[in-house]
């Protein structure tokens, strides 16, 4: 029964408006990249099949709104997800100071059973940008970060030119299936043989 | 009562959670065993659980996600065919007998995303099929989130570029838009829908309106669902996307959906997008409900522009091309024009964003900038001066923007609109304002040098040179005041030109308006303007050969003229002192120009002060040190003049009210009679008058301490006065002899004696160190060893 809920693996994307989480994405799934911003609007997901020590597994990588109030549901999507990937853009420095925010935030509403070893990737984007130049997060700094919390696999990628990005998403997806399973397994109270299932409520119309 | 339903949602929630775990715990039973009967059965048990009514939307969506991720692994079984054995379009004819609509149409919609993905049947047929059916749920909140999983499933499935498809590529588009475009127009309408529903108390309204509020991303999802198919190209987004769009956004006539949905699209779509649809975009602006707050609307906009613009240079010539300025303004004008209602403070930010905007993207406009603080003055005219907080904090950022631009106000001095938007600012906010622009020009240590554009500044910056009307003397803060006179005083030091003709002039503006100051701002500006001039005339003085006579209207006797009449009025105003002060520099001044008359009357000046307004004895001690120190630097007198005046010194150094005082001015006075230049007067008996004169009052000193305390006073005074005769003896005053220092030794000596016990430490190590210092230039040798020989010091243990 676990083999095949490990079947699909859910990862969650996170980080500040404009860093490029979409971007990121497209480029993995699709294959494709433009550079336009276009905000995103709540959280939604694109799925990828991927091949892993000789089984198929179903990537569902969740992309989310950086900016809050495009984010008016709450974040009940991350329930259940198997790696959560931080993303900063090595051009502003603020985007690196809030992956803490980030990761304490995503922390405390997913609430994960073994906080301490939930896989987290972070990502270091936009490397290509003005032939790197621009850069204000050196990688030595982004490692040690990474380092202080527990050993983060940290990857430096483009989502424009596609640079790194297939082997941060490979390890994205070796973290997620190396989480054990969250999911308290379910157990009815009984057994019904005759299958009817529970009492229906009534809610009062057939709607 | 809401602590209670908020209680019992969670009770809801709860068993929601459970109804959806035991058949989720089926449905995966029969998927294991490939049973595709059972896990139809369990799976729209399970999604009976959305049919609930009773919960608000955050909760309903914790529940939906709970369905959603089980969802999935039914759909990964419905693509595979081999285990259920049944043709994807049979399935999607078989779901369809679920009994619950709701559980039906979630199914419907699973099996759809496998039935797109397998393009057995066209997929415009099933995209419509679906967006149609769909419309049998017209609860606001479950139909919302049944089509926003509508939308999920299907999102990455819609046929667009770069696809295979049967049909033509755009056509394909076309279906991918018309279906996302309905499934909006259907989630906003159930969105609006909601509102009507709300009615009862206030109180349940408020809260009600927050949980639609909360479900707004669900129906701007739509958007973003628009904003990534690759097929929308910028003709198809001009002519069908937007003005879709904007019409269901107009015609909802829902505040909250207006606003939230025209910052959606502003967000998802591209830049170039909006700008070239300005016209399409803006015009929507004033059709908007009279309550939306369209100004952050429009803020958001320009924003985003004005970043693109500042992220790449190339993309200027495109917002001169589609004339994005004149666009925008017309725009805000037409939106505080039907936005009647709107406070003032709202159409000032409005400008606010537009000058942001146009000093980010035109920075070389000028005239950009000119016209928005115009278009403010229009309306602010004929209304009463702002009183506003929030309002006039606007003014100010609306003010100070291009002065943070151009890191230079000589540009806002340019500006004919300036000084007229701040003519509409209460007196407090012109001071503010004021203040802006002095520490600006000091921060950027901008020189302002025409006499024209200090007549502009100090108009700007009135507030703070005299009191407008209506200003209460006692709320000004005594420190809030002397900070802004200060910055005032500071400021005339910033107005400057190397042509004495235009510092002239520049001199003549600044004194104009400082006078009319008043009493408490002249001692603080007034300082500042004499040293202005002080340095013009030096400045004059120094190319003075350069300048061939007559024909030179600025000339040092003229700017005298004028210093004696700014220096005036502080003597009436009760800061004597400082106008003393002022007149001996000017007395120097003119001396170094050689212009005697002009010192002597200065000095008369400077005395008749000491005599007719400086009462206070501390004060008199001040004055006449310093009266003795600049009268000892001057050397234009001539004998007569100079005899007048080192008189009236003397005169009135004897005539201190306390003794020491009057022992330490006479002895100073010795000085006014030997310069120590090469051509300085040196008139050795005078000194030695002098210096007897306050031995004299030493003496007299010591002897009133002695009645009046029993005991005699410090030696002090002696001490110092020994001090005195030793310069005279080294610098070779002939009246001075060794053995005239011997004698005021042996004098201290015994007068030390006489009184051990009343003698201060202090003074015993001064009268000490003197006499180390004479037993070291014995021992030194050399011209002043053999003078000092004859003298014999004998230091105490």
């Amino acid at each position: 029964m676990a083999s095949r809920r490990r079947m699909l693996l859910k990862v969650i994307i996170l980080g500040d408006s404009g860093v490029g989480k979409t971007s990121l994405m497209n480029q993995y799934v699709n294959r494709k990249f433009s550079n336009q911003y276009k905000a995103t609007i709540g959280a939604d997901f694109l799925t990828k099949e991927v091949q892993f020590e000789d089984r198929l597994f179903t990537l569902q990588i969740w992309d989310t709104a950086g900016q809050e109030r495009f984010q008016s549901l709450g974040v009940a999507f991350y329930r259940g997800a198997d790696c959560c990937v931080l993303v900063y853009d090595v051009n502003v420095m603020k985007s690196f100071d809030n992956l803490n925010h980030w990761r304490e935030e995503f922390l405390i509403q997913a609430s994960p059973s073994d906080p301490e070893n939930f896989p987290f990737v972070v990502l270091g984007n936009k490397i290509d940008v003005d032939g790197g130049n621009s850069r204000v997060v050196s990688e030595k700094k982004a490692k040690a970060w990474c380092a202080s919390k527990g050993n983060i696999p940290y990857f430096e990628t483009s989502a424009k030119e596609g640079f790194n990005v297939e082997d941060a998403f490979q390890c994205i997806a070796k973290n997620a299936l190396k989480n054990e399973p969250e999911e308290e397994m379910y157990l009815p109270d009984t057994i019904e043989v005759g299958g009817g299932g529970r009492q229906q409520r009534s809610t009062g119309c057939e709607c | 009562m809401i602590a209670e339903r908020f209680e019992d949602e969670e009770k809801w929630l709860a068993e929601g959670i459970a109804g959806i775990q035991h058949n989720a715990f089926f449905m995966h039973r029969a998927l294991d065993e490939d049973n595709l009967r059972d896990a139809l059965k369990y799976s729209a048990q399970m999604l009976s659980e959305l049919r609930t009514s009773r919960l608000s939307p955050h909760k309903y969506y914790e529940l939906y996600m709970r369905a959603f991720d089980e969802l999935r692994r039914l759909e990964i079984f419905f693509k595979d065919e081999r285990r259920h054995g049944v043709a994807i379009a049979d399935l999607y004819e078989l779901v369809q007998h679920a009994g619950n609509i709701l559980p039906r149409l979630y199914l419907l919609c699973t099996v759809g995303s496998a039935y797109l993905r397998s393009k057995d049947a066209p997929v415009r047929d099933v995209l419509k099929d679906l967006v149609e059916m769909c419309r049998a749920v017209q609860h606001p909140i479950r139909g919302l989130f049944l089509r926003s999983y509508l939308s999920q499933v299907s999102k990455d499935k819609l046929p667009d570029i770069g696809h295979e498809h049967e049909e033509g590529e755009s056509k394909d588009v076309m279906v991918a838009v018309e279906f996302v475009l309905q499934n909006f127009t259907e989630m906003n309408k159930l969105w609006v829908r909601l509102q009507l529903q709300h009615q009862g108390p206030s109180r349940i309204r408020e809260k009600r309106e927050k949980e639609r509020n909360e479900l707004r991303d669900l129906v701007g999802k739509n958007l973003h669902v628009l904003s990534q198919i690759e097929g929308v190209n910028l003709e198809m987004y001009k002519d069908i996307v937007l003005p879709s769009v904007l019409e269901q956004v107009v015609n909802c006539n829902d505040e909250l959906a207006q606003f939230y949905l025209m910052e959606c699209i502003i967000q998802v779509f591209p830049d170039e997008y909006h700008l070239q649809t300005l016209e399409t975009l803006l015009g929507a602006c004033p059709q908007l409900q009279p309550t939306v707050d369209i100004k952050t609307v429009l803020s958001q906009l320009m924003d985003r522009l004005s970043n693109y613009a500042a992220s790449n240079t190339e993309v200027l010539p495109e917002f001169l091309q589609v004339e994005a300025f004149a666009k925008l303004s017309t725009a805000i004008g037409r939106v505080i024009e039907a936005q009647a209602d709107m406070p003032i403070v709202g159409a000032i930010a409005l400008h606010v964003s537009l000058l942001t905007f146009t000093l980010r993207v035109h920075p070389d406009r000028f005239d950009y900038v000119d016209q928005v603080l115009g278009s403010c003055v229009k309306k602010l005219s004929g209304k009463p001066k702002l009183d506003d907080s929030r309002a006039t904090k606007q003014v100010v950022a609306l003010l100070s923007a291009p002065l943070d631009k151009y890191n230079d106000i000589v540009t806002a001095l340019t500006l004919s609109n300036y000084p007229r938007v701040m003519d509409h600012l209460d007196h407090e906010t012109n001071k503010v304002m004021a203040m802006v622009i002095i520490q600006s020009i000091m921060k950027n240590n901008t020189c302002i040098s025409t006499a024209d554009k200090v007549e502009v500044l100090f108009e700007l910056i009135k507030g703070l040179i005299v009191d407008l009307d209506g200003t209460i003397v006692d709320e000004v803060d005594e420190e809030d005041f002397n900070e802004e006179q200060n910055s005032v005083a500071r400021l005339i030091h910033m107005l400057h030109n190397d042509e004495p003709e235009e510092m002239f002039k520049i001199i003549c503006t600044v004194k104009k308006h400082i006078m009319s100051g008043g009493p408490r701002r002249l001692p603080f500006t007034v300082p500042s303007l004499i040293f202005s001039a002080l340095r013009l005339i030096r400045q004059l003085h120094g190319q003075d050969g350069d300048i061939v006579g007559e024909e030179v209207p600025t000339t040092p006797k003229k700017i005298f003229q004028l210093l004696n009449e700014i220096i005036e009025p502080l003597s009436s105003v009760s800061s004597p002192e400082l106008a003393l002060r002022l007149y001996l520099q000017c007395a120097e001044a003119a001396n170094d120009c050689d212009l005697e008359p002009v010192a002597y009357e200065f000095f008369t000046q400077a005395f008749v002060l000491y005599e007719e307004e400086i009462a206070d004895s501390k004060a008199q001690v001040t004055a006449i040190h310093l009266i003795i120190g600049s009268l000892q630097r001057m050397n234009v007198f001539g004998v007569e003049n100079r005899d007048t005046l080192t008189h009236k010194a003397t005169g009135y150094s004897a005539k201190l009210l306390k003794k020491p005082d009057q022992c330490r001015a006479v002895y100073a006075c010795s000085h006014l009679f030997w310069v120590d230049d090469q051509d300085g007067i040196k008139d050795g008996e005078r000194v030695l008058l002098c210096l007897k004169r306050a031995l004299r009052i030493a003496n007299a000193a010591q002897q009133m301490a002695n009645v009046a305390r029993g005991s005699s006073g410090p030696v002090t005074l002696f001490v110092e006065i020994l001090n005195k005769y030793i310069y005279y003896f080294e610098k070779g005053n002939p009246q001075i002899t060794s053995a005239t220092i011997q004698g005021l030794i042996e004098l201290i000596t015994t007068e030390m004696q006489s009184d051990s016990a009343s003698a201060l430490p202090a003074s015993d190590a001064f009268f000490t160190s003197t006499l180390r210092y004479i037993q070291f230039q014995k021992q030194k040798g050399g011209i002043l060893g053999e003078k000092y020989d004859p003298i014999k010091v004998q230091i105490p243990a």
